[in-house]
């Protein structure tokens, strides 16, 4: 099955096993490492990205049903060279980030959610956690660091 | 069985009809597909064929009547969540849309594929829909068929060798209703049990237990047992507890994250909050 879609902007044509997960293409086919395989079975969040402007976990989204779809991952959070995204930079200086793997998941959860959730409580951003695992810092530190971001930009805003 | 990856082929019809002529001829249904996806993780094999829902029109609609609310297959848990946000008499199912799983797996998962995972014992949306008494609409060979959920869940098996399920049509005879869920963790992992309570307007009260047994069914023990307590609004905590443990007929399924033992031992609990959230629900009204 042939299937077209946009990945962080570029034209993407996929041929191939249908059931094929969308994190093995963006890894395997496009080299798009930031977006971890970790569980593969959509308990840990590491390998969330945006399809069509929502979060989901890319281990269970078969990529025959993602023709035309818009798809985002972590590496086009910034440019590279350029600043990080501001979530992610507010995440790294607060010291949240350990090992990493949870990382890139974390950072498309929670940019999605505090986009349609602009001003959340600490309850709405541990719902919005859920599906997010972290085995090192634990998650009350990364929350204080979200909340803090919140604070921040509501600061900036008003 | 091995099969060979790259001749697997899915099929996007846009009426109903194609779709359930390729179930006929024998092709999988993949509706969200976060169950599917794992069939390697559980050892179990995928058909070459499969047929998405998705670009049939409709069986991702929720439609709101006065007396009833009809929901897609292809309805997601977070879209059902947020259209029964506030109904009045639909808490139980709003609750078990608005709780299942994760963010990310509610934006995907199904309501047709919560009930149509014959393996999976914790759906959350199964002892919801039991207990609001909800129809399952079918499309069959021989046509459309409707049939209440409970008789769908007796034999779902056969049900679902040549059947599309198309859509689940809850009726709004309910005053209030709850759904409670034990999960070891506070979220993310399967419920070890789920209870869903609901007081029609006749004063009738329904319970559904899932996550207990393989499939979600009706308490008709404790509902006979509280029947005398009909005109008792707010239902009892302490009461609707003791006879939960006294009318405590379940067989508890053994699973990783729990034994069977343990799972029916905390339904007297669940019951009495449940009872406690009905009372709050009912006195608002
Ligand atoms: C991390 C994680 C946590 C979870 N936690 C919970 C939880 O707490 N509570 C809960 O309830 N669920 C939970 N689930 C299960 C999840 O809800 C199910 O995987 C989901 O509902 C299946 O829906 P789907 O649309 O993805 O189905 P699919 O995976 O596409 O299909 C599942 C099955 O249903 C069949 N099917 C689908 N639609 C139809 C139809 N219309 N007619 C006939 N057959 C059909 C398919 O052929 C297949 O056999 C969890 C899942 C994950 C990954």
């Amino acid at each position: 099955m042939t299937v077209t879609l946009t990945i962080n902007g570029s034209a993407c044509r996929f041929t191939g096993d249908p059931m094929t997960p969308l994190v093995d293409v963006l890894r395997r086919e496009r080299f798009l490492t930031g977006t971890k395989a970790v569980c593969r079975e959509g308990f840990c969040g590491a390998c969330t990205v945006e399809v069509d402007g929502m979060a989901v976990m890319s281990c269970l989204r078969p990529i025959g049903l993602l023709q035309g779809a818009a798809v985002t991952s972590i590496e086009a959070m910034s440019t590279g060279d350029g600043p990080l995204h501001p979530l992610a930079a507010a995440l790294e200086a607060a010291d949240v980030v350990q090992c990493g793997m949870c990382f890139p998941g974390m950072v498309m959860s929670l940019s999605s959610f505090l986009r349609d959730s602009p001003a959340p409580t600490r309850t709405d951003v541990k719902a919005a956690m859920a599906g997010n695992i972290c085995r090192c810092t634990g998650y009350e530190r990364i929350v204080d660091a979200v909340m803090e971001f919140v604070g921040h930009r509501q600061g900036v805003r008003s | 069985m091995t099969v060979d990856l790259e001749e697997r082929s899915l099929m996007l019809p846009e009426t109903v009809e194609g779709a359930l002529a390729a179930r006929l001829d024998g092709a999988t249904i993949l509706a969200g597909g976060t169950w599917l996806m794992r069939a390697p993780l559980r050892r179990e094999s995928i058909t070459r064929a499969l047929v998405s829902l998705q670009a049939i029109p409709g069986l991702g609609d929720i439609a709101i009547g006065t007396d009833r609310v009809r929901i897609g297959a292809s309805v997601t848990h977070e879209a059902l969540a947020r259209s029964l946000a506030g109904i009045a008499g639909l808490e139980a199912v709003a609750t078990a849309a608005s709780g299942a799983a994760n963010p990310a797996i509610r934006r995907v998962a199904t309501v047709g594929g919560n009930l149509c995972t014959r393996d999976f014992a914790a759906a959350d949306l199964l002892p919801a829909f039991l207990a609001t008494e909800a129809i399952v609409e079918l499309r069959t060979r021989a046509g459309a068929e409707q049939l209440p959920i409970a008789v769908f869940l007796d034999d779902r098996a056969r049900y679902l060798t040549d059947t599309l399920l198309v859509s689940v049509i809850l009726p709004r005879n309910l005053v209030a209703s709850t759904h409670m869920r034990l999960p070891l963790r506070k979220a993310g992992d399967y419920p070890v049990a789920i209870l869903s309570v609901a007081r029609d307007r006749d004063r009738r009260l329904r319970f559904a237990v899932g996550s207990v047994e393989p499939v979600a069914r009706r308490w008709h023990a404790l509902e006979e047992a509280l029947a005398p307590d009909r005109g008792d609004m707010p239902l009892d905590p302490e009461r609707t507890a003791a006879l939960a443990a006294s009318c405590n007929d379940f067989k508890g399924r053994d699973g990783p994250e729990a034994d069977g033992w343990y799972r029916r031992q905390v339904l007297p609990a669940l019951a009495r909050r449940a009872a406690v959230a009905l009372a709050r629900q009912e006195g608002i009204r």
